[in-house]
């Protein structure tokens, strides 16, 4: 009888390992899934609550390097206040043939300038209060410039989000990052992140005021990419060795490639917005049994001291979706032309 | 001890492991590659005569905290619950020559550096294989990983080491 009782108990224990193995693998397995509530990650009230506060003590120990990084960022954006003198220069004439005599005809391209003169003039005679009411542009800059790229900040519908990263992972082969915004600030799971630097990641889950990301160094991120230079699109995967390093897919044999070449987003997957910086082509070899190039990225974010982050709305994101299904849709509407709306070039 | 007391024990031991995991020990990494498991502390030092079932639940238990606060899905839970079903195998393979006594408990004082250490790397090995090749779902750098294996090893049985010449009292009752 003890005999079966201990038999029956490690029966027990046995089919409780069984049990709780499948659990555990189950959850891991679907844990790289949109489609999961945001209980089970970092996201939670509970966990995101206690990673806020081991934040915000840890953070008085890195005050200096944080200081830092912020006048790093304040320094480039600066830099982009105070351009120099000829950026907004344009020519006012452009040469467009000549006449008889050969001497070459100019078409101004804008205006006489006494003409704007006058008329502004008699603008302000008009109304002399309109000018101290004209805001000052400089005060409030209303795109900023993330990894290369131009991106709005004050559209009132699509907000760029700051964030304070709590938990940020580097070693593991598939890496997250816990942010402290969540969908009280707007945060909605499939976003882009992307630091001061460039690209760092796509948000996973978000609670109310906790998101969790896809880290870029996930193996199931990847990022549509182009070169700059020439325009020649791939894809940005992290191979799952080091966090300062990424690969880039698909760049065909025949193209040439430069040592240093700056690798931006394409915004073909609608995540994040056109040439946003991924980082510069370090290596590039020609393997025997493959079509494609194998290079090598450094990435430009350092993901090891990483603290602050944006959260990106892509603006024509709904808009392109619902029209790459309705032209991936078995019957498509044949009569109707395909208007492709025009939105304003930043 | 009476069962509240148990219970409010257990409790106690269960957010000090998960609070140092999380608050401290899990911002660290040794050389870059090294991580520090010390949460298992909770499942190791558990009671030896804790029933099995038990000992599975309580290492889930822990394991989905920690995957909770690292998001790696059921990755921490599943390699918990492995290392709580070897804990009794390897604590029968390494009985002493009259058994266990009523008053034995995994400590390094009572049993000794030599079956302690046995004790602490060989579970904590296993755990960690599973771990790291789990993580990696095939064995695509299996080198890097190695190197993972073992400088977790060293971290996580160091780490461990510190908390019982720490935490556990010096009874020299056997031997």
């Amino acid at each position: 009888m003890r005999n079966l009782i201990a038999f029956l108990l490690r029966f027990q224990g046995v089919m409780l390992f069984v049990l709780l193995e499948v659990v555990s693998l189950f959850l891991f397995v679907t844990n790289s899934s949109y489609q999961r509530a945001a209980f089970f990650n970092s996201a939670n009230t509970y966990a995101g609550a206690v990673l806020a506060r081991r934040t915000q003590v840890l953070d008085y120990f890195r005050l200096d390097e944080l200081n830092h990084q912020l006048l790093v960022d304040n320094a480039q954006l600066r830099q982009q206040l105070y351009p120099p003198d000829f950026t907004r220069r344009e020519a006012d004439s452009l040469p467009v043939g000549r006449d008889t005599l050969g001497h070459i005809i100019y078409r101004h391209l804008r205006p006489d300038p006494s003409q704007a003169l006058a008329s502004s003039t008699g603008l302000l005679g008009l109304s002399p209060t309109a000018k101290p009411k004209k805001p000052n542009p400089l005060a409030r800059p209303d795109t900023l410039l993330l990894g290369g790229a131009r991106i709005a900040t004050r559209d009132v519908e699509y907000p760029l989000v700051p964030a304070r990263i709590l938990n940020n992972s580097l070693r593991a082969v598939d890496n997250y990052l816990t942010l402290n915004v969540g969908t009280a600030d707007g945060v909605q799971p499939g976003l882009g992140v992307v630091g001061a630097a460039g690209v760092v990641g796509q948000v996973k889950a978000a609670s109310e005021h906790y998101s969790t990301v896809f880290s870029l160094l996930h193996s199931k991120m990847a990022i549509a990419a182009k070169i700059k230079r020439d325009g020649t699109f791939g894809s940005v995967k992290w191979p799952g060795d080091d966090y300062s390093h990424a690969l880039l897919d698909y760049i065909p044999r025949q193209n040439r490639l430069v040592r240093g070449d700056t690798v931006v987003t394409s915004g073909y997957n609608a995540v994040f917005p056109e040439g946003v910086m991924v980082g510069t082509v370090e290596s590039f070899v020609k393997e025997p049994d493959k079509n494609f190039w194998t290079v090598r990225l450094r990435l430009s974010v350092d993901f090891s001291r990483l603290t602050y982050v944006y959260v990106v709305h892509n603006r024509p994101h709904t808009e392109r979706d619902s029209l790459e299904t309705a032209a991936t849709a078995p019957e498509p509407a044949p009569t109707k032309p395909l208007v492709k709306p025009t939105r304003p070039r930043r | 001890m009476s069962a509240v007391g148990v219970l409010v024990r257990q409790l106690l031991r269960f957010g000090f492991f998960a609070g140092m995991q999380v608050l401290i020990v899990g911002q660290l990494s040794l050389f870059g590659l090294g991580w520090c498991f010390l949460y298992l502390g909770f499942v190791l030092f558990l009671p030896l005569r804790t029933p099995i079932s038990l000992q599975l639940l309580l290492g889930f238990c822990m394991g989905l905290a920690m995957d909770i606060s690292y998001d790696t899905g059921g990755l921490h839970a599943a390699a918990a619950v492995l290392l709580a079903y070897l804990r009794p195998w390897v604590l029968r393979l390494l009985t002493p020559r009259d058994g266990y006594d009523a008053q034995d408990t995994v400590n390094v004082h009572q049993m000794g550096w030599q079956w302690f250490m046995v004790y602490l790397l060989l579970l904590v090995g296993l755990h960690h294989l599973a771990y790291f090749f789990l993580e990696l779902g095939s064995f695509q750098h299996p080198l890097i990983t190695l190197g993972r294996v073992g400088m977790s090893i060293l971290f996580t049985s160091t780490a461990l080491l510190i908390i019982q010449l720490l935490f556990f009292p010096v009874r020299r009752n056997r031997s």
